[in-house]
């Protein structure tokens, strides 16, 4: 009889649920007919997330005391079930959004191909999402592996299916080359952190640092700079960002919505369980490398997207300008510091998810990419939509409109408790320079179309598609948003829950 | 113990692994880029065998397979985008990859 190590499936049950739509989702597209097959990918991948979110949910509730299963590969605590909740919540906001809007809107004029991997694509949103949720759990540095590669090899096939247009394919190999790249630094720093300690397991890698002095050990400290290094591409931190501009305007609009607020979840949630259970010895080290990268974030974030024109640019730009805001969460390494960052990442998954979903909407309606001059009039001709999309960018902008602001006020918080005055500055004057262009794009939208895009308009097709769930997901994304305000104690209580799981 | 010691298999690992940052970022052919990826996992992969022996532990060579399938399935990913882009137009280039800027 082989000996193999006790299963929790009850800690697994996100995962599962998740990679189980997948299956049916993926089995879907050979066996059901293909006019049927968007509604049935759609609600076999709306079943998984609320599936997801159920288990996560009941996963937070059931795990107060967390502690490491299967083999001691994955965690079983409240900081993991409360990431997986929100990326299976964006998750199902992507897939109300992608109902009507995926493979692509290059291939709106051709109805014959329209439904072409529309099933393949929700089987690959879920499984991508199971990646993210096992990644937010991952115990050692083999599983961090595994299923970094689990998320991304997904990401990296969804930011190509739109493969009419030459620049989602960019996008799609653009993001393979560099996503690779992060994926194998950190792969070489595992090993350099392995041979230095002889475990790969979080909490055994800090007992034998600190067991036999290593703090200063040179393999230690290179293999701890590489998975920063990794992490950080994923993230898509400063200067570790460059493709992130070029891959958020190529891919499909949905999938980049998806990117920017899931992934970005999954990446920084993981980093700071890394960093604070593995390297707690290192903590002067990665504190002070992260206040760096932040800072570096807030910087070529906020001052490239000033001159940006596209607007899926401008969000991407925002998008790293965030990761720095909740990078100085993370460098205060501290309790504080990770309550902040996972109560920050709450509404700004919202926010970012909901931005891009109206950036969807406009580039279907005319078919081309949008720029600050294409949504001109777009606030006064989709009303709703318009408002919600002022709300997400002032909300990102950290005005008091939305939970944007109590999150950018924690996280400034706990750097000050941290000491890092200089950081708060920091913090307060990239909020001021991203003021400028979040007030752009909202200049834009409520501008007077100029001539020649009405006409444009019209000849595309005169009334805008009616798009019900897109307006649903949006509706769900400005309620996170906006009552994430309102309920600040009850969310900082499940954040603060949840940080307790890790060991500061 | 004969042959080598360990630092001789971390200098070959870390050559390997530099070998392949390079090409990734100076050539522009997306075949060898993914081949250079190819290298730089691999070179992180002696990494880990070597110090599998050196610390008498089994995980590094588990890792290490593991990480093989990882490598064959991107690179699978890989070739299907080169090929979707060969497909498109002719010219395999990444600097000519530039229709997304900014």
């Amino acid at each position: 009889m082989i000996h193999a190590p006790h299963v929790d499936w009850f800690a697994l049950s996100t995962v599962l649920a998740l990679l189980g739509a997948s299956g049916v989702a993926l089995l879907g597209a050979v066996l059901v007919p293909r006019p049927a097959q968007r509604a049935f990918a759609a609600t076999v991948a709306a079943l998984g997330f609320t599936g997801g979110i159920v288990a996560s949910v009941w996963l937070y509730v059931a795990s107060a005391s967390g502690h490491r299963v299967v083999a001691n590969a994955f965690y079983r605590d409240r900081w993991t079930a409360l990431a997986q909740a929100i990326v299976c919540a964006v998750g199902l906001a992507t897939t109300l959004l992608s109902v009507e809007h995926m493979p692509g809107w290059s291939r709106d004029a051709d109805r014959s191909r329209r439904d072409d991997h529309v099933a393949e694509f929700f089987a690959l949103l879920l499984a991508s999402a199971a990646g993210m949720a096992f990644f937010v759990g991952a115990a050692n540095l083999m599983t961090l592996f595994l299923s970094l590669e689990w998320l991304s090899i997904a990401l990296y096939v969804m930011c190509a299916i739109d493969y009419d247009r030459e620049g989602s394919l960019e996008a799609g190999l653009k993001y393979l080359v560099v996503g690779s790249f992060g994926s194998a630094t950190l792969l070489f720093g595992s090993a350099l952190v392995y041979g230095a300690t002889g475990s790969i397991g979080f909490p055994e890698i800090a007992h034998a640092v600190s067991a036999r002095g290593l703090s200063h050990d040179v393999l230690l400290v290179l293999g701890l700079a590489l998975v920063i290094a990794g992490l950080a591409f994923k993230s898509s931190a400063a200067p570790f960002h460059m493709w992130t501009p070029d891959v958020y305007q190529g891919a499909p609009t949905p999938v980049t919505a998806f990117m920017s607020s899931a992934t970005k979840v999954a990446a920084l949630v993981l980093a700071l369980r890394v960093l604070a259970t593995a390297f707690p010895q290192e903590a002067r080290l990665w504190t002070w490398a992260f206040a760096g990268i932040a800072v570096a974030s807030l910087t070529i974030g906020n001052l490239a997207a000033l001159v940006q024109r596209d607007v899926k640019r401008i969000l991407a730009y925002s998008s790293i300008s965030h990761a720095g805001f909740v990078l100085i969460g993370l460098s205060a390494g501290t309790a504080l510091g990770g309550r902040a960052l996972m109560y920050y990442l709450i509404p700004y998954a919202a926010m970012a998810f909901g931005s891009f979903a109206v950036v969807a909407a406009r580039e279907r309606e005319l078919g081309v990419p949008v720029t600050l001059d294409t949504i001109a009039g777009f606030g006064w001709e989709r009303p709703f939509l318009g408002v919600a999309m002022w709300f997400f960018l002032f909300g990102l902008a950290g005005l008091p409109l939305t939970g944007g602001f109590v999150g950018k006020f924690y996280v400034l918080a706990a750097a000050y408790d941290h000491g890092w005055a200089w950081l708060v500055i920091v913090g307060v004057l990239a909020t001021l320079v991203s003021l400028y262009y979040y007030l752009g794009i909202v200049r834009a939208m409520y501008m007077r179309p100029s001539d020649e895009l009405r006409v444009g308009a019209a000849v595309a097709g005169g009334s805008p598609p009616r798009e019900a769930l897109l307006h649903v997901s949006v509706g769900l994304a400005l309620a996170v948003a906006v009552g994430s305000l309102f309920a600040v104690e009850p969310l900082v209580d499940l954040a603060r829950h949840a940080a307790s799981s890790l060991p500061f | 113990m004969l042959g080598p010691g360990v630092v001789w298999y971390l200098g070959v690992a870390a050559f390997l692994f530099g070998i392949g940052a390079l090409g990734v970022l100076v050539r522009r052919n997306p075949l060898i880029v993914l081949l250079s990826l190819e290298i730089m996992l691999n070179g992180a992969n002696l990494a880990l065998i070597v110090f599998s022996r050196h610390v008498r532990g089994g995980a590094g060579q588990i890792f290490a397979l593991s990480v093989m399938a990882v490598a064959a399935s991107e690179v699978c990913v890989g070739l299907g985008l080169v090929v979707a882009l060969h497909r498109r137009r002719l010219a395999l280039d990444v600097d000519r990859l530039s229709e997304l800027r900014g």
